[in-house]
């Protein structure tokens, strides 16, 4: 009769008592840093520009630290792409070993190239826009963008050429989701510059039109998957050619439960757009009545369910110091098209110059915490902000111009800055614990990569930093919560099942996770959707909601990654 | 009655009725009127027409932003200022009352905006000292500086600002918002990391408004709590009282 119940409890059928963990003693989220370990300590430089206005422009292209994660070669462990930008750096594929341990191979599979003289390496995407079943490699830069093709041997072929992805842009972040629900992913990219060639600089005026309301940006763009191996822009038809603002960040995610895929676009110097997808291939922009008009330095863009309430929740990182006080956003999901901001109530408003933040359950009790990266710049004694203030009160100045702008130099401008671990509480609010987690590090951080690299059912973090070190946070949590992780395959949906939502009943709590395509500044985490239990150990119901419009019930085992297929269940 | 008679009286009336009010003053109760009953169209254009009439007058000026505020009419307010200085480029009191029209914006306005506009503030309120150099025009910039993050080096400035409205202050009687000076020379001091001065300055101002509660609190904190409570102070996100009722009501 024991051996019974134990199989049926492996089933995560088996009627039980216990309670979420959020009910009992909190487990002490902990990580150990293993970057070196791993083998993954690889060191990021922005780019370095020439002639005149070096200094300006480099200052306002340090971006590019990116990790993207995913399974290139469905071995069942998460590998780790990670990006550099500097002129005739390679980038880093390391493949995951199996035992915490990567090799970089990047030079092998052909991945590791793009910073040639006249491009800048920016951002990198996972995603099969083949549904071939093989993780293709997007590779954003400032410039064209490279799309390899995963030839299922180890090696990738640039297919950049046939592939339509050959228009010019200063992209800074890209996503990937199927707009259209026609089983193809599409790609959005977010241009940060408008499309001048900041290494062969020729009009000096390219720095934004107004630090609080700039215009002259790069905004987005939209290219739709044929399913024949090409891309076709649709950027106008579909209703983003008005974005005309420094977009810095794209987050995708079902914002008003009617099974469409809607956008969230963070825009730097100024406001944030949210659009609402109608369905026949065009976007609405419903950004004044959703959450109104801002003025802030939108810098992240990551969409999840924090409060378990069904609807998701959107959080935007911005800038927050001494001398500039923003605030993040945490925009609450009303459920009836509006938004509203509760950083401040929840505790996670203040992160200092924001870049990436992600939700994870870190403690597998079924809420969400949230990373945050931080810190602009962090070099000499002296602040490069005083240098600023004559460039920004000085009446009629042109501060397009890079040539207004002073040299930082060896400055430093929001640098050192601590980086947050919120844990949620559950209860509404979130509280600060990286320094008991051992996260707080006071690097420039950027982006941010989450996946259970070693199967142990614990989620780890890639933390990217702009000119130094990666680091590889371990997940060492003391007796962490059951789980469960799905990877969901599309059939008549795309392959990768980006879109899909995924809808857990158990111990009285109801949680919705969505598989994302890249969401956050600079990182993509797993496709794997994890979702922590705490001590339940009876799920009432697993219910998937597929792209195509397919709904699914699946039962899966408890403490296991699980592979589930459209229409076939768990298969593995 | 003939027509002639009636335009006689009429004309007599209302030249009367001139010597009674100045215009300036009907314009003003005029717009005072019509912004009660939130009519700001015409409450706004009343009240630029009594600012115009008598630049000088500082009520007339004060009353005008409020009601600017609460019609949320903050470039308006701006507008007007800048054209009144024009044409009355040596009048202090509209300088000052520009300057505290970038002030009642700043709470509307992004971030970057906010260090513009603030820097505005005080290039109008500076002009104001030039051309008289009273304890609001002392008080009213010395406070401005201490707005000013700490990475701008400005609460300096501050502190010597505030000095010379309490010197000026001790050479006349006494008003209630003499306190004000007190509490913000004080912060001013614990902005530059003087907390002994700071100190000694918040306790010769409890001696004067022995009931004051922000001084009796100051004093009473320590630390973080006395941070939180003098940098809460200084939010830029949150509106600065510039109302300046009380110095025509004591």
């Amino acid at each position: 009769m024991v051996k019974l119940r134990a199989w049926l409890c492996v089933l995560a059928i088996c009627v039980s008592t216990e309670s979420w963990a959020a009910d009992g003693p909190q487990r002490s989220i902990r990580f150990e840093e293993i970057g070196m370990k791993a083998g993954v300590r690889v060191t990021h430089h922005t780019r370095k520009f020439h002639g005149k206005n070096a200094d300006v422009l480099h200052m306002f292209t340090d971006g590019g630290a990116a990790v993207a994660v995913g399974d290139y070669d469905n071995d069942g462990f998460e590998d780790i792409f990670v990006t550099d930008s500097d002129a005739g750096k390679p980038n880093h594929l390391f493949h995951n070993n199996g035992d915490l341990t990567f090799t970089d191979v990047a030079e092998k599979a052909g991945v590791a190239g793009g910073n040639d003289p006249s491009s800048i390496v920016s951002d990198a995407l996972w995603f099969d826009y083949d549904n071939d079943g093989k993780l293709d490699l997007l590779i954003a830069r400032f410039g064209t963008p490279i799309l390899y093709h995963n030839e299922g041997n180890g090696k990738f072929k640039d297919v950049t050429a046939t592939s339509g992805l050959n228009k010019f842009g200063n992209t800074i972040a890209v996503i990937a989701f199927d707009y259209d629900n026609d089983g193809y992913l599409d790609v959005m990219f977010a241009n940060y510059f408008k499309p001048v060639n900041l290494l062969e600089l020729k009009d000096p005026h390219v720095l934004p039109n107004d630090l609080d309301n700039a215009t002259n940006g790069g905004g987005v763009t939209l290219w739709h998957n044929t399913g024949k191996g090409t891309f076709e822009e649709v950027t106008d038809k579909a209703g983003f050619g008005k974005v005309t603002g420094w977009a810095l960040d794209l987050g995708h995610g079902d914002f008003n439960n009617d099974g469409l895929q809607d956008v969230y676009i963070a825009c730097d110097y100024g406001t944030d757009h949210i659009f609402l997808n109608n369905g026949n291939g065009t976007f609405r922009e419903v950004t004044e009545k959703a959450t109104g008009w801002d003025t802030k330095k939108g810098m992240n863009v990551d969409v999840a369910d924090y409060d378990n309430d069904g609807w998701l929740d959107i959080y935007v990182t911005n800038i927050t110091d001494e001398y500039m006080k923003e605030c993040n956003m945490l925009w609450h999901n009303n459920g009836d098209g509006s938004f509203t901001d509760v950083s401040k109530e929840t505790g996670t408003c203040e992160t200092g110059w924001g870049w990436a933040a992600k939700f994870a359950d870190f403690d597998n009790d079924g809420w969400l915490d949230l990373f945050v990266v931080n810190g602009l710049r962090s070099a000499g004694p002296d602040s490069y902000v005083p240098l600023i203030l004559p460039v920004i009160t000085t009446p009629g100045l042109d501060i397009t111009d890079v040539n207004n702008w002073p040299d930082i130099g060896n400055r430093t401008w929001s640098g050192y800055q601590k980086k947050k671990l919120f844990r949620n509480l559950g209860n509404g609010t979130f509280k600060d614990v990286a320094a008991d987690a051992g996260v707080a590090n006071d690097l420039d951080g950027r982006g941010i990569g989450i996946a259970d690299f070693d199967n142990d059912g614990r989620l780890d973090i890639v933390q990217t930093n702009a000119d130094q070190p990666l680091l590889l946070y371990h997940n060492i949590i003391e007796k962490p919560g059951n789980w469960i992780e799905l990877k969901l395959i599309g059939t008549k949906s795309n392959r990768d099942a980006i879109g899909a939502r995924v809808k857990v009943e158990a111990g009285g709590l109801t949680l919705i996770r969505e598989v994302d395509g890249g969401n956050g500044y600079a990182g993509q985490s797993t496709r794997r959707l994890h979702f922590g239990l705490g001590n339940v150990t009876r799920i009432e119901k697993i219910q998937i909601r597929w792209p195509s419009g397919a709904t699914e019930i699946v039962v899966v085992p408890l403490n296991r990654v699980s592979y589930v297929e459209e229409g076939r269940g768990a298969v593995r | 009655m003939t027509n002639k008679t009636f335009s006689y009286l009429f004309a007599m009336l209302m030249l009367a009725a001139t010597q009674l009010a100045p215009a300036s003053d009907t314009d003003f109760q005029a717009g005072m009127k019509a912004i009660a009953a939130n009519d700001f169209s015409n409450g706004l254009r009343y009240l630029e027409l009594a600012v115009t009439g008598d630049p000088e007058n500082i009520r007339y000026a004060s009353e005008y932003r409020q009601a600017s505020i609460r019609g949320k009419e903050f470039d308006r307010s701006l507008k007007f200022f800048e054209k009144a200085i024009a044409d009355h480029p040596n009048s202090a009191n509209l300088h000052l009352n520009f300057g505290f029209a970038y002030v009642d914006k700043i709470p509307v306005a992004g971030s970057i905006t906010q260090v513009i506009l603030a820097n505005n503030a005080l290039t109008e309120f500076s002009k104001a000292i030039e051309l008289q150099p009273s304890w609001l025009a002392f008080y009213t910039r010395g406070e401005s500086f201490l707005f000013w993050p700490k990475i701008f080096n400005r609460a300096s400035l501050g502190v010597a600002d505030l000095v010379k409205a309490i010197e000026i202050q001790k050479k006349g009687p006494r008003r209630s918002y003499h306190v004000k000076t007190f509490i913000a020379l004080g912060d001013g001091y614990w902005k530059t990391d003087d907390l002994t001065k700071a100190r000694a300055v918040w306790q010769e101002g409890l001696k004067e408004f022995p009931n004051n509660e922000q001084l009796k609190s100051r004093l009473a904190l320590q630390g973080d709590q006395l941070k939180s409570t003098i940098e809460d102070q200084f939010d830029p996100s949150k509106r600065v009282d510039t109302d300046l009722r009380e110095l025509w009501s004591n």
